[in-house]
């Protein structure tokens, strides 16, 4: 069975990695307006994000596929019950791709402003909503006996019995989402950018870590009153404590970097926060992967949804020579777009 | 009362189908465009000419535009079959999730990393380096190709399963469902397919030059790579590929080949239809006109092969849209006829110097582009409805494969979405694509 257990950690890995990477794209758009004031700044902001950003979408698409080949299950029950959600998922990348894919086709200021707001709306939409899923993936949703469930937006805002995908609680993290990501995106542009957006990226950077260690302390008061086994599962497990001893490494590394100015430190600080928080939460969760708020007995686990022996082992040998590869390629670009993008003409 | 728009499937597979459409126009350009751009990124290394360096770098700007397109047009199409086709996803999910994740890890990681780099970052990289990143995107969107087609022959033509006593499907051999006959013969026939519409945009925008007389080099160049492609690619599609996905379907879908045919009686040296009208109703077909007995020879290579009607099948498995059906597969075959036509024509024309002088040619070239567009479109609408009623052919129908819990009204709603952001992307991308077509190859600054 131990291979059941390897999927749940390549399942958690694949979407940390993506919300890390694709959350760093989210907080730099969601930031835009704050940091980029001129044409030129935002175009100075586009280029930061660097020749990757469709690698670091491929994340989610790897993430589908992973839920498809080792817990088809999971996959069925999730997307169908958060039907509308996932739509406006695609829909937001849809427009924030082809936001960052046109703006640079036409020099026409109104072309540029249009495409600007895009950007922005649909990354801070994304990032709301990722935080709204990993609200619910907390919560519970309503799975019933049948093994499904279909959920409306919202129904009465509580967290227990017949929820709906919005409730004090998964707003809450989702503006906690949106304030971590954008703090994370902050941070990269301290790496990735000279001049003015740099000094502005600094400061917001600054103040939003600040104003994210009292959230995360609300978010963790919010959790423990939804899901007391949550927390308390942390406290119990391993490999939930080291990944919480690696993120307050992490906060000292944000705080030291941002002081003196060291940009890669405070990002790399950054990293670890917040994949050490998804870690910790990822192993306490183990084996939930949907929780049901109608009962434990109609939870989806691991154990219950994962797909046959034969299927796991074989994309087990394929898995890790794929990610190899993929790290390659992605180096190989990137080695060729090293260094801080300068200020614009 | 029994309207097909009161059931729920309907509106599952109208949103499926109108988006894996769309998505695919996007596609089959792509792939066959990364094929000349690579060629001729070659020959600028290998020659210093920069006629094929020019010449690569503006068709790669056509391609960035219709990769983004399919890039965010095809995200969308992994995620409908947990949020549309759950029933279906969780009886073949471990099978047919082998294939789509491989998609996503061996190929679009690669094509994904490779692409902005190939688009934006020329200058970045020495022209070898460059080349490689160029045939990086290649290899990977051919890839993408095959995992994919992997994936619908299981559909077409299940292999390496072992149905499970849960009720499900399991993996039994990864290397009879990897390597499946079908997706073998589907890929050569679809990868062919897809240099011909490469072919015929190259060509008719070189068509589109010469005729206005403007950057008569490089329109030389487009026409005569265009026109050898596109013949050769033709040719491949009628024959081997497209004979052997025929006795494929003969063989393993033979009520599908009897609709496609609008054949309803069984029997001995049958004809082959060109055109007619079928009318399912009265089981005829009207105003036929045939070739003696060549679909004995095309399916099964003797003249006088029995080859059976649809009256020999009970309804139950007859494909649910019998016109749709023989029309998609009589546009296909027709339309392939013509391609081999135009372009043995335009290098006919070629070899004896004439095609620049002859301007009726090169009007047919210039304004043939749609249809290869129209052509593939209609073969894959051969395949899938030829494959219904089943979802996995023989193992699943396709109304027990959507999602029961999600409603109508909600599948409604999203076709909506889709139709209105599809639209917006069309204007944007036709906007886009006149603005680098009025630019032209030879403007740019270097």
């Amino acid at each position: 069975m131990r291979v059941i257990e390897l999927w749940y950690a390549i399942l958690a890995f694949t979407l940390i990695v993506y919300l890390m990477l694709d959350g760093r794209n989210f907080g730099v758009g969601a930031i835009q307006r704050a940091v980029a004031k001129t044409p030129a700044e935002r175009r100075q902001l586009a280029l930061a994000l660097g020749p990757l950003w469709p690698w670091h979408e491929v994340w989610l698409v790897v993430l589908g596929g992973v839920m498809f080949v080792a817990f088809p299950r999971v996959l069925a029950v999730s997307f169908t019950g958060y039907y509308l959600a996932l739509y406006l998922v695609l829909w937001s990348l849809i427009l924030r791709g082809i936001a960052l894919e046109v703006t640079g086709y036409d020099e026409h200021p109104l072309w540029q402003e249009f495409w600007d707001f895009v950007f922005t709306a649909s990354s801070v939409l994304l990032a709301i909503l990722f935080g709204v899923a990993l609200g619910n993936i907390a919560r519970g949703v309503p799975v019933g006996p049948s093994g499904e469930f279909q959920m409306p937006f919202f129904t009465n805002f509580r967290t227990s019995g017949q929820v709906g995908l919005l409730d004090w609680y998964t707003v809450s993290m989702a503006l906690f989402t949106l304030l971590a990501l954008s703090a994370h995106g902050a941070t990269y542009l301290t790496v990735k950018t000279e001049g003015p957006v740099c000094d502005r990226s600094r400061r917001l950077a600054h103040k939003l870590w600040i104003l994210f260690c009292p959230a995360l302390a609300a978010v963790f008061a919010e959790t423990w009153i939804i899901h007391p086994n949550l927390l308390s599962g942390i406290g119990s497990r391993p490999l939930a404590i080291a990944p919480i001893v690696v993120a307050i490494a992490g906060a000292a590394m944000i705080a030291r970097g941002l002081k003196y100015h060291r940009g890669g430190l405070a990002f790399t600080g950054s990293w670890l926060l917040l994949a050490g928080l998804l870690i910790a939460g990822a192993a306490a969760m183990f084996p939930t992967m949907l929780r049901s708020t109608l009962g434990d007995s109609n939870s989806l686990t691991a154990y219950n949804s994962a797909a046959g022996p034969t299927s796991l082992k074989v994309a087990a040998i394929w898995w890790p020579v794929a990610v190899a590869l993929s790290l390659g390629y992605s180096l190989f670009i990137l080695r060729q777009f090293r260094g801080k993008v300068p200020a614009g003409r | 009362m029994n309207s097909p728009m009161s059931d729920p499937a309907f509106w599952h597979r109208i949103q499926f189908a109108f988006t894996i459409i769309y998505h695919y126009l996007f596609p089959q350009l792509t792939m066959g465009l990364i094929g000349f751009i690579v060629f001729w990124k070659f020959k600028a290394l290998r020659s210093g000419n920069p006629r094929y360096a020019t010449a690569a770098r503006f068709w790669t700007k056509i391609f960035g535009l219709n990769f983004a397109i399919g890039v965010v047009t095809g995200i969308p199409m992994e995620f409908q079959f947990g949020s549309n086709w759950a029933a279906f996803t969780r009886y073949s999910g471990e099978i047919i999730g082998q294939t789509l994740a491989m998609e996503g890890m061996f190929a679009f990681f690669l094509e994904s990393a490779m692409i902005l780099a190939l688009v934006f970052g020329e200058k970045r990289f020495s022209p070898r380096g460059h080349f490689l990143v160029s045939l990086g995107v290649a290899i990977g969107s051919w890839a993408s190709a095959y995992f994919i087609l992997t994936t619908n022959a299981f559909m077409q033509h299940p292999t390496g399963y072992t149905a499970g006593a849960d009720g499900l499907l399991h993996l039994q051999s990864f290397g009879q469902f990897l390597f499946n006959p079908w997706a073998i013969v589907e890929f050569a026939h679809n990868q062919a397919a897809s240099l011909v519409t490469g072919a015929f945009v190259v060509t008719s925008l070189g068509a589109f030059y010469m005729l206005g007389v403007r950057h008569h080099d490089q329109a030389r160049l487009y026409l005569k790579y265009g026109a050898a492609v596109g013949l050769f690619a033709s040719v491949l599609v009628a024959f081997p590929t497209g004979d052997r996905q025929a006795k494929m379907v003969a063989k393993y879908q033979e009520v599908s080949l009897a609709a496609m045919e609008g054949r309803f009686q069984s029997g001995p040296e049958a004809e082959l239809v060109l055109i007619g009208q079928p009318d399912v109703q009265n089981r005829k077909l009207d105003n036929p006109i045939i070739i003696p007995e060549a679909l004995s020879f095309l399916a099964y290579g003797t003249f006088h092969s029995d080859v059976r009607g649809l009256g020999a099948f009970p309804e139950n498995v007859w494909p649910g849209n019998i016109d749709l059906l023989y029309y998609s597969f009589h546009i296909m075959a027709g339309l392939g006829t013509l391609f081999i036509v135009v372009m043995a024509l335009a290098v006919v024309y070629l070899l004896i110097g004439r095609l620049e002088s002859n301007r009726f040619l090169l009007w047919v070239l210039m304004l043939a582009f749609p249809f290869p567009y129209i052509a593939n479109t209609a073969g894959w609408m051969t395949a899938e409805l030829g494959r219904q009623p089943w979802l996995i052919y023989g193992l699943f129908r396709t109304e027990q494969g959507y999602s029961k819990a999600a409603t109508s009204g909600s599948t409604v709603f999203t076709l909506i979405g889709f139709c209105g952001l599809y639209l917006v992307l069309g204007f944007l991308f036709f906007y886009l694509i006149e603005r680098e077509i009025e630019q032209g190859p030879e403007d740019e600054g270097d």
